[in-house]
């Protein structure tokens, strides 16, 4: 049992982490008004520059960085069609998802199932691994994980703390009485996406580079939908994301585990856990709260001076 | 930023201004479609070989477009049902498996005697039907965000898939994971031109039926009033609850009708392919036919082609079937960016606001 304890949890940062930062991700996108339903495919198209990069012979430290800045290439066009051109949301996301699956097919298709050495754990003294329990949590993950903690802290600080931040969280609520006040509106927005790209490309870079370490289609597997709903769950708030990126990522860790135990359920019933999970989640979440007064007022909606 | 530039909602678009739009924003796209194309390695010269000649003129191309054409008929039906009422159905390759496994559930079990392929049929509506229904309720009863479920449960679909066919459905003469080909009897008919059969008239009869429902009906009325304004909808006393209900289930009942046809129609046998990016192709061609039913087997025709020709440049080129998806995401891309230019105006004040 401690055995198996130990590895559940020390495998746990490496799920919980990528679902994190793509949560911290949309958190911008969302509190400056904008629905970026784009994650899945620009996650994918992060994983497959940074396993490019690091098949090139990179560091594992260019590989994130690379995939990060890949994250922001690819939702440029659906930054320019939402703000620009105030293109409707939703169907502009869908596209972003398709042009992110599909570039990250196409252009990774040379790279693809070829192993690399990527991002490792930070080298701690073995008997401090070697603890029960906690060994592994605290001792064998590496830096992107305390990053991610980090940047759900900073993130909360940025947004609940400063002037932006208001400005930002005024627009999402608000944005007639944010142009009035003399905000710009557009600005922030744009900042907010670029913002978030960033932070959802580090979410897929880091599914590749640190954890398969090769990239393969179709290996975001949803995470970026499970993100959408993580930050429903989370109710907005970059903190508690984190609670919601230990649990779902807890039980996506939950399932290599179980195999490993000789569980006798149908693997491809297994795999479906996190899906039905998710789902529960915001039925969970929509029964406790009668209204979502979390959700920012103007959520997926354009806004033009006139409609004030 | 531009401070002189203000943008105005149109109240009401001319029709000259809608066609002008929607035609530049056909052109644009293409173009960068063809451009992607070059990128990804197509020579230039044969663009139009394999574009327009091998898919729309030649005999065995046309006959595999309008084999194609078929199930994204129905699949854009399913899109065009729920976005008319803003559900943003994107589960449905989901619906479109769990129809295609009940059909071949029916098949595989020998249910319905000498009905069997309209049982078949039925099944498979029923199942896609049934794969909506959660989202539906989640959404209409809870206020659970559509996006998210109809997207997740078709994975959950497609895992049950691949559970079936390296199982209880697997067929166990070969390795590949198929289900044993259907008898005689539970294939739709051919009509002798290439895999071409009488799905294709199902999913006409779909389109006219829908089509008549929309138009000359009170229930349709009331749904696209409902979709283009709810609180109105409501205020004049339509059960808007209902009408989206109906509306969504029906959409799922086409998906998993969809599902039907590949099945019985032009594989004969359930694969793990089975609704491979049909969402997508649904959504778009929903999207160009503007949910007009009368539109989509229009539309739905030459996005079948675009599907058949990358097929033939995968196999000639080496090109990536990810190239496919690219373009589908460039064209929806294209379209909701130039629908500002029928949804505002744009004025530039002559001097700085003060």
């Amino acid at each position: 049992m401690i055995e198996f304890l130990t590895a559940w949890l020390g495998s746990l940062p490496g799920f919980m982490t990528p679902l994190l930062l793509a949560s911290l991700g949309l958190l911008f996108c969302e509190r400056a008004g904008v629905l970026n339903l784009g994650v899945e495919g620009v996650m994918a198209f992060s994983a497959m520059t940074g396993a490019i990069t690091a098949l090139a012979g990179y560091g594992p430290g260019a590989a994130m960085a690379l995939g990060a800045l890949a994250g922001l290439a690819v939702s440029i066009p659906f930054v320019i069609a939402v703000i620009v051109f105030r293109a409707p949301q939703i169907p502009a996301g869908l596209a972003l998802v398709a042009i992110g699956l599909g570039a990250s097919e196409a252009m990774g298709r040379d790279a693809a199932h070829k192993p690399f050495l990527g991002l490792q754990p930070i080298p701690w003294p073995e008997w401090l691994t070697d603890l029960p329990i906690i060994g592994r949590l605290l001792f064998e993950q590496d830096w992107m994980v305390i990053l991610s903690l980090l940047l759900a802290i900073v993130a909360t600080w940025g947004l609940f703390r400063t002037r932006h931040g208001l400005r930002l969280r005024a627009i999402g609520e608000d944005p007639a009485t944010a142009d009035a006040a003399g905000v710009d509106v557009q600005l922030y927005q744009f900042g907010a996406l670029m913002i978030g790209a960033l932070l959802i490309g580090l979410a897929g870079a880091y599914l590749s580079v640190a954890g398969s370490q090769i990239w393969t289609e179709g290996m975001v597997a949803g995470r970026g939908w499970i993100s959408l709903a993580l930050v429903v769950f989370a109710q907005w708030m970059p903190v508690r994301a984190i609670f919601g990126a230990v649990l779902f990522g807890g039980a996506e860790a939950l399932i290599p585990r179980l195999q490993a135990q000789g569980l006798e359920v149908p693997v491809y019933f297994l795999s479906m856990t996190p899906y039905l999970l998710t789902i529960g989640a915001l039925l969970l979440i929509s029964l406790s709260m009668r209204t979502s007064q979390a959700e920012p007022g103007f959520l997926g909606r354009a806004y033009t001076r006139q409609d004030r | 930023m531009f401070e002189r530039v203000t943008l105005e909602r149109r109240a009401d678009t001319s029709a000259l201004r809608s066609v002008i739009v929607y035609v530049i924003a056909l052109m644009v796209a293409t173009a960068l479609s063809l451009g992607v194309m070059i990128a990804a390695g197509v020579p230039t010269g044969a663009l139009f070989e394999e574009l327009v000649v091998q898919v729309f003129l030649s005999e065995a191309g046309l006959a595999r477009t309008v084999t194609m054409a078929t199930p994204m008929i129905l699949a854009a039906l399913a899109a065009a049902l729920c976005l008319r009422l803003k559900f943003w159905n994107i589960g449905i390759e989901g619906q479109l498996i769990m129809g295609a496994i009940l059909a071949t559930a029916v098949a595989l079990y020998d249910i319905g005697g000498p009905a069997r392929l309209p049982v078949m049929l039925a099944a498979s509506a029923l199942g896609g039907a049934l794969w909506v229904a959660a989202p539906a309720i989640l959404k209409l009863r809870f206020g659970v965000s559509e996006v998210i479920v109809t997207l997740l449960l078709s994975n959950v679909a497609f895992l049950f898939l691949q559970h079936l066919l390296f199982g209880p459905f697997g067929d166990t003469s070969h390795n590949f994971p198929t289900s044993p080909v259907f008898d005689e009897t539970e294939k739709l008919a051919r009509f002798g031109y290439g895999d071409t059969n009488t799905g294709l008239i199902i999913a006409l009869v779909a389109v006219a039926a829908i089509a008549l429902v929309t138009h000359r009906m009170r229930f349709g009325f009331a749904a696209r009033f409902a979709g283009d304004n709810v609180r109105a909808a409501e205020a004049l006393g339509f059960n808007t609850g209902r009408i989206m209900l109906i509306s969504i289930l029906a959409g799922g009942a086409m998906a998993g009708l969809a599902g039907g046809v590949i099945v019985a129609g032009t594989e004969h046998r359930l694969t793990q392919v089975v609704g491979l990016h049909m969402t997508f192709n649904g959504i778009i061609i929903a999207a160009l036919a503007r949910n007009a039913p009368l539109m989509i087997p229009i539309v739905s025709f030459f996005i079948a082609g675009l599907s058949v020709a990358s097929a033939s440049l995968k196999v000639f080129y080496g090109v990536s079937e990810g190239i496919v998806l690219i373009i589908q995401g460039i064209i929806l891309m294209t379209l909701v960016t130039f629908q500002f230019a029928t949804t505002y105006r744009v004025t530039i004040a002559r001097q700085r606001p003060t």
